[in-house]
C-alpha cells in the first residue's frame, strides 16, 4: 500500500472513533400551538465529562435544535431555530453544582445542587420543551426536527473542522392541527 | 598582461532587443524579505499564544487557538499538497516537453524538499514526544494527593460549619415554634441569641415571618441579632433571598456569602412550623462569620486543586496546541522548500536558460540579441560576460562580413587578373606553360602551342607525354635537367629546335612554383630566333662592312695599274699588246664585278633606318606589280588582295624593294625550270589576322621549291640557290621586314614552289 494509503486508510478510520458513541434520542409533540420536544444526550457523561465538571471547569451542553421541512430535490428549509444551553460549574469548596438551563438567552433554570444525578439529567435530559410555534407549520405537512449537541470544553486532541458538529439525532412528524 | 575585463552593461547601455530575466513580483527581494518577515512576525505571534496557552480560557483555547492552529496547518497542507501537485506537473510537463534543465529543476526539488523533510518530520516527531514527555511530567501522584487532601480539608471545615450553623438555625427555629413568632417568644429568642452570639456560635440570627398570598409565599423580616465583632458588609438581600427560597419549597438551605472586607457568612435556613398540619410561621436564617483569612486559604487550595485538573482536562487540547504548533512549523519548513526548490531552480538555471535561448539567438544569426543583468552576483556577471561575448561576436562578424566583402573584391581583382594574365598569355608571344605538382600540364597559352605546335589536349596531360615528339626532346630533356637541379642557372637557356624543317631557337626559364600540393613548374619560351637571325645578319653585315672596305681600296690600285698597263703596252708588238689587252680587260672587268659585288656589301652594311608612315600595302603591291606588265612572258601573276586592309607603318621605299626582290626571285625561279614544265604562276597575298594583328604579304611560286633544309639558310648573306647573285637579296629582305617590326618565313609551296610570307604588325 502506498503512503496516500496509508494516509487515507488512517483519516478513516479516525473519522468514526471522533464521531463516538455518543447520540440524541429526539422526539417531538405538536400540542397546543406549541411543538414540544424532548431530547436526551445518552453516554455523554462520560469520565471526561465528569473530570471537566469536577475540575471546576465551567462546562455546558449546547443543543441547536433545528425545526426543518424536508424539500425534494433541493437543502431542507430551516422553519424555526432554537438554542438550549444547560451549564454547570462545580465548587470544590462547597461541593455543589451550579446549574443554569438558557432557551434561546432565557434563563429557564438557575439553581444550586449538592445531587450530581440532578446535575445530570438537567444536562442532558429535557422533557417537551416548547421550542416552536405551531402557527409556522402548515397543516398534514412533514417536518422533522433535528438537536445538534456540543460540549464545551473541548477535550480532544484536535479541532478538526468537520467534528465541530457534535451530536447529531433527529426525528420526524406530521402536523395535524386539531 | 593587460585584460579587458567585461563591461557590467548598464541597461540603458543595451540595445533595444535586450531581454530582462527579471520578474516584478518575484525576483524583489526586497518583497520576499517583507513576506518573510510577515511570516517571521506572525510565527513569533502564535509562539507567543501557545506559549499562553495555560493560561487561556478553555473555550478560548479549544474554541479558538486550537481550531485556528489546525485550520491552518490544514490550510497549509493543502497548500502545500497544491504546490507540490503544481510543482510535480510542471516539471513533469517540462520533461516530456524535453525543456533544458527541466532534469536539473527536477533533481534540485526533489534534494531541496527531500532535506526539508528530514528535519519537518524531526520537528513534529521530537515535539510531540517532548509535549508528550512534558504533559506526563505536569502530573504526578505526590503531587495529586496533596492537593486532593488540601482540597478535601477545606470543604470539609466548610462543611462542618455548614451543619453547625445549620444545627443552630433549626434549633432557633424549633425554640420559635413554640411561641409562634410572638413579641415574648422573639424577646425570649433573643435572649437565647445573645448568649450564643456571646460564646460565638452564631454571628448573626434573622427571622422572618412567612405571609401566604394567592399568587406567592412571601417572607417578610422580623428581628435579627448581630454579633458586634461581625463585619459589616453583608448583605441583607441574601438572607431574603435565602429565606425566601427556602419558604417556597424543597431548596438547598445553606448559601456563602463572600464579605466586601473578606471572609465569608456561611448562612443556613430554617423553616419555623407553624401549626400542624399549617403552614411554616417563619424562616430563621443563622449566619457564621468565616475568618478572612481562612476563607482566602480554603478558596486558594481550591482554586490551586481546580487548575491541576482543569490542567488534566485540558491536556490533550493542550498538547494539540503545541503539536499544531510544531505541524505548523514543519510544515512551513516545507512549503518553504517546495516554494524554495522551483525558486531556487528557476533562479539558478534562469540565467543559463535565457543564455541558451541566446546563444540560439546568436548562432541563428541575430547577434543584436543581448541579455538585461538582473542580479549582480556571479550570475550577473556571467550574464555581462556574455552580452560581451555577444558584442565581440558582433563586432567579428561586422569585422569577417568586411574581410569577406574585402576577399570577394580581391577576389574579383584576382579573377580580372588571372583574365588578364591570360589574355595576355595567349596575346604574347612567349610560350608559357604551368606544370602542377604531380607532372601534369596544367594550362599551355596560345604561344606554346603554336612554338611547340601543341594543341589544347596538352593540358592535363604529363608534361614528358605532351612533349614526347622527338623534335621536341632538346627541350623535354633541358626541362628535365632543369627540374633534377642539373641544369644550367634557371635564369635561361637556349634550346634550338627543328619544327617542320624550320629552326626554333627557344630561350627556356623555368620558376618554381610553391602550392599547396607541391612545388609546380612554369615553363617559360621566348622565340628568339628572330634575335638570333637578327645577331647574324648584324654579324654579316659587319663582315660585309670590313670586307667591302678591304676589299673596295685596293680594287682601284689594281684598276689603275691594268690600264696603266694596257696604255703602257699599246705600242707594244700584237701578240704582247693583245695580250696585255686581253689581260688588263679582264683585270678591269672583273675588278668592275668585285666593285659591283663590293657595292652591294656596302649597300647591306649601309641600310638606312626605314622612315615609316601609314601606308596601304595593297597599293604598293599594285606599284610593284605594274612594273612586271608585259615584261614576264609566260609567267602569270595573280594577285589576290583583300579588300579591307588596315594601314600599316613601313618605309614605302624598301617595302617596295621586299616585294620587288621577292618577285625577281620567284621570277627567276620560274625561268629555271624545266621548258615544257607547267606555266610560271606568281601569287601575291594580302590578308588582315586581327587575332594576331598582323598584316600578311605572301609571295608565292610554283617554281623548283627550295632544296631541304635550305630555308633556315635562305636569308643568310652569300647563300644563293642562283648561279649568279650575291646571295645579299633575301638577307636585305629579311633585314627591311624585321626593322619594320615583322617576320618573314619561307616554306614549301603545295603542291610545289616556295611560298614567302610576310607579317607586319599592324
Amino acid at each position: 500500500m502506498t503512503t496516500t494509503g496509508r494516509l487515507v486508510l488512517v483519516v478513516a478510520l479516525l473519522l468514526p472513533a471522533y464521531a463516538s458513541a455518543q447520540s440524541i434520542r429526539v422526539s417531538s409533540l405538536a400540542r397546543e400551538d406549541r411543538v414540544l420536544v424532548s431530547f436526551e444526550l445518552a453516554e455523554v457523561y462520560d469520565a471526561d465529562l465528569r473530570a471537566a465538571i469536577d475540575s471546576g471547569l465551567p462546562t455546558s451542553i449546547t443543543y441547536d435544535v433545528d425545526l426543518r421541512r424536508s424539500t425534494t430535490l433541493w437543502v431542507d428549509r430551516l422553519v424555526a431555530t432554537a438554542r438550549v444551553t444547560a451549564s454547570v460549574q462545580f465548587d470544590n469548596l462547597t461541593r455543589r453544582y451550579q446549574v443554569t438551563v438558557m432557551q434561546d438567552g432565557r434563563t429557564e433554570l438557575s439553581t444550586v445542587t449538592d445531587d450530581e444525578a440532578l446535575v445530570r439529567e438537567a444536562l442532558t435530559r429535557f422533557q417537551k420543551l416548547p421550542l416552536f410555534s405551531t402557527s409556522v407549520l402548515e397543516a398534514n405537512s412533514e417536518y422533522y426536527v433535528r438537536v445538534r449537541a456540543q460540549t464545551r470544553p473541548h477535550t480532544s486532541l484536535f479541532a478538526l473542522p468537520w467534528g465541530r458538529g457534535g451530536v447529531l439525532g433527529s426525528t420526524k412528524f406530521t402536523f395535524l392541527p386539531r | 598582461m593587460a585584460v579587458d575585463a567585461p563591461r557590467r552593461a548598464a541597461p540603458a547601455d543595451l540595445p533595444a532587443g535586450a531581454r530582462a530575466l527579471r520578474r516584478p513580483f518575484r525576483d524583489n527581494p526586497v518583497l520576499i524579505l517583507v513576506v518573510m518577515g510577515l511570516l517571521l512576525a506572525a510565527l513569533i505571534a502564535i509562539v507567543g499564544v501557545v506559549n499562553r496557552s495555560v493560561d487561556l480560557a478553555p473555550d478560548y483555547l479549544s474554541e479558538v487557538v486550537l481550531y485556528a492552529l489546525t485550520a491552518l496547518d490544514l490550510a497549509m497542507l493543502a497548500v502545500l499538497a497544491l504546490l507540490l501537485a503544481r510543482n510535480i506537473v510542471k516539471l513533469v510537463v517540462e520533461r516530456r516537453r524535453g525543456l533544458p534543465f527541466a532534469r536539473f529543476q527536477t533533481k534540485l526539488v526533489l534534494l531541496l524538499l527531500g532535506s526539508a523533510l528530514v528535519p519537518a518530520g524531526l520537528v513534529v516527531a521530537v515535539g510531540g514526544e517532548v509535549i508528550r514527555k512534558s504533559a506526563e511530567r505536569w502530573f504526578s501522584a505526590p503531587v495529586d494527593q496533596v492537593l486532593a487532601s488540601s482540597r478535601e480539608v477545606a470543604s470539609d471545615y466548610y462543611e462542618v460549619r455548614e451543619r453547625a450553623v445549620t444545627g443552630t438555625a433549626g434549633a432557633l427555629a424549633r425554640r420559635l415554634a413554640a411561641t409562634s413568632l410572638s413579641d415574648s417568644g422573639l424577646a425570649e429568642l433573643g435572649d437565647a441569641v445573645r448568649v450564643d452570639i456571646g460564646l460565638g456560635r452564631v454571628g448573626l440570627v434573622e427571622v422572618y415571618r412567612v405571609v401566604e398570598t394567592p399568587s406567592a409565599v412571601r417572607v417578610e423580616p422580623v428581628v435579627n441579632w448581630a454579633a458586634p465583632s461581625l463585619p459589616r458588609g453583608y448583605s441583607a438581600g441574601v438572607a431574603d433571598r435565602l429565606a425566601a427560597q427556602v419558604a417556597s419549597g424543597p431548596a438547598p438551605a445553606t448559601v456563602f456569602e463572600p464579605l466586601p472586607q473578606g471572609g465569608e457568612l456561611v448562612r443556613a435556613a430554617a423553616l419555623v412550623p407553624g401549626p400542624p398540619g399549617g403552614r411554616p410561621a417563619g424562616v430563621v436564617v443563622a449566619s457564621e462569620y468565616v475568618d478572612a483569612d481562612l476563607a482566602r486559604h480554603s478558596r486558594r487550595i481550591v482554586e490551586a486543586y481546580e487548575g491541576y485538573q482543569q490542567l488534566r482536562v485540558l491536556q490533550r487540547p493542550l498538547q494539540g496546541v503545541y503539536l499544531a504548533f510544531f505541524g505548523l512549523t514543519a510544515l512551513l519548513v516545507l512549503l518553504g522548500a517546495a516554494w524554495l526548490g522551483p525558486y531556487v531552480a528557476k533562479r539558478i538555471t534562469r540565467p543559463i536558460q535565457a543564455m541558451a535561448e541566446a546563444a540560439r539567438e546568436i548562432g541563428a544569426g541575430h547577434f543584436e540579441h543581448r541579455l538585461v543583468p538582473d542580479t549582480r552576483d556571479e550570475f550577473g556577471g556571467l550574464v555581462d560576460a556574455f552580452n560581451t561575448m555577444a558584442h565581440e561576436l558582433s563586432t567579428s562578424r561586422d569585422r569577417l562580413e568586411q574581410s569577406r566583402r574585402d576577399l570577394e573584391r580581391k577576389n574579383l581583382e584576382v579573377e580580372e587578373r588571372r583574365r588578364y594574365i591570360e589574355a595576355i598569355l595567349e596575346r604574347i608571344a612567349t610560350g608559357v606553360i604551368s606544370v602542377n605538382a604531380d607532372g601534369r600540364i596544367g594550362t599551355v597559352n596560345g604561344a606554346a602551342q603554336r612554338l611547340l605546335q601543341l594543341d589544347g589536349s596538352a593540358a592535363g596531360r604529363p608534361l614528358a607525354a605532351a612533349l614526347s615528339r622527338d623534335e621536341l626532346e632538346p627541350l623535354r630533356k633541358a626541362i628535365e635537367r632543369r627540374v633534377s637541379g642539373r641544369g644550367p642557372d634557371p635564369g635561361g637557356q637556349e634550346v634550338a629546335l627543328v619544327i617542320d624543317g624550320r629552326d626554333l631557337h627557344l630561350a627556356l626559364a623555368t620558376t618554381p612554383m610553391p602550392s599547396q600540393d607541391g612545388i609546380g613548374l612554369a615553363i617559360v619560351l621566348d622565340d628568339v630566333s628572330p634575335l638570333i637571325r637578327a645577331q647574324k645578319v648584324a654579324a654579316w653585315r659587319d663582315v660585309a662592312r670590313r670586307l667591302a672596305h678591304e676589299v673596295k681600296n685596293p680594287l682601284t690600285p689594281i684598276q689603275l695599274c691594268a690600264e696603266r698597263m694596257r696604255r703602257h703596252f699599246s705600242q707594244a708588238p700584237e701578240p704582247t699588246r693583245a695580250l696585255v689587252e686581253e689581260c688588263s680587260t679582264t683585270i678591269v672587268q672583273e675588278v668592275e664585278s668585285l666593285k659591283l659585288l663590293v657595292d652591294e656589301f656596302s649597300q647591306f652594311a649601309r641600310m638606312p633606318a626605314p622612315r615609316t608612315v601609314p601606308s596601304d600595302l595593297n597599293l604598293l603591291v599594285r606599284d610593284v606589280l605594274s612594273l612586271y606588265r608585259d615584261l614576264l612572258g609566260d609567267i602569270r601573276i595573280e594577285a589576290r588582295l583583300t579588300a579591307v586592309l588596315p594601314l600599316v607603318r613601313v618605309d614605302p621605299e624598301q617595302f617596295r624593294r621586299v616585294v620587288l626582290n621577292l618577285v625577281d626571285n620567284s621570277v627567276e625561279a620560274l625561268r629555271e625550270r624545266p621548258a615544257g614544265g607547267v606555266s610560271g604562276v606568281i601569287s601575291i597575298e594580302t590578308e588582315h589576322d586581327p587575332v594576331a594583328a598582323v598584316v600578311r604579304v605572301v609571295v608565292a611560286d610554283n617554281g623548283p621549291g627550295i632544296p631541304g633544309g635550305d630555308h633556315a639558310r635562305l636569308f643568310l648573306p652569300y647563300y644563293s640557290t642562283k648561279q649568279r647573285g650575291s646571295g645579299l637579296g633575301l638577307s636585305i629582305v629579311r633585314r627591311i621586314v624585321v626593322e619594320h617590326g615583322g617576320n618573314i618565313e619561307a616554306s614549301d609551296n603545295v603542291p610545289r614552289g616556295t611560298r614567302m610570307t610576310i607579317e607586319l604588325p599592324c
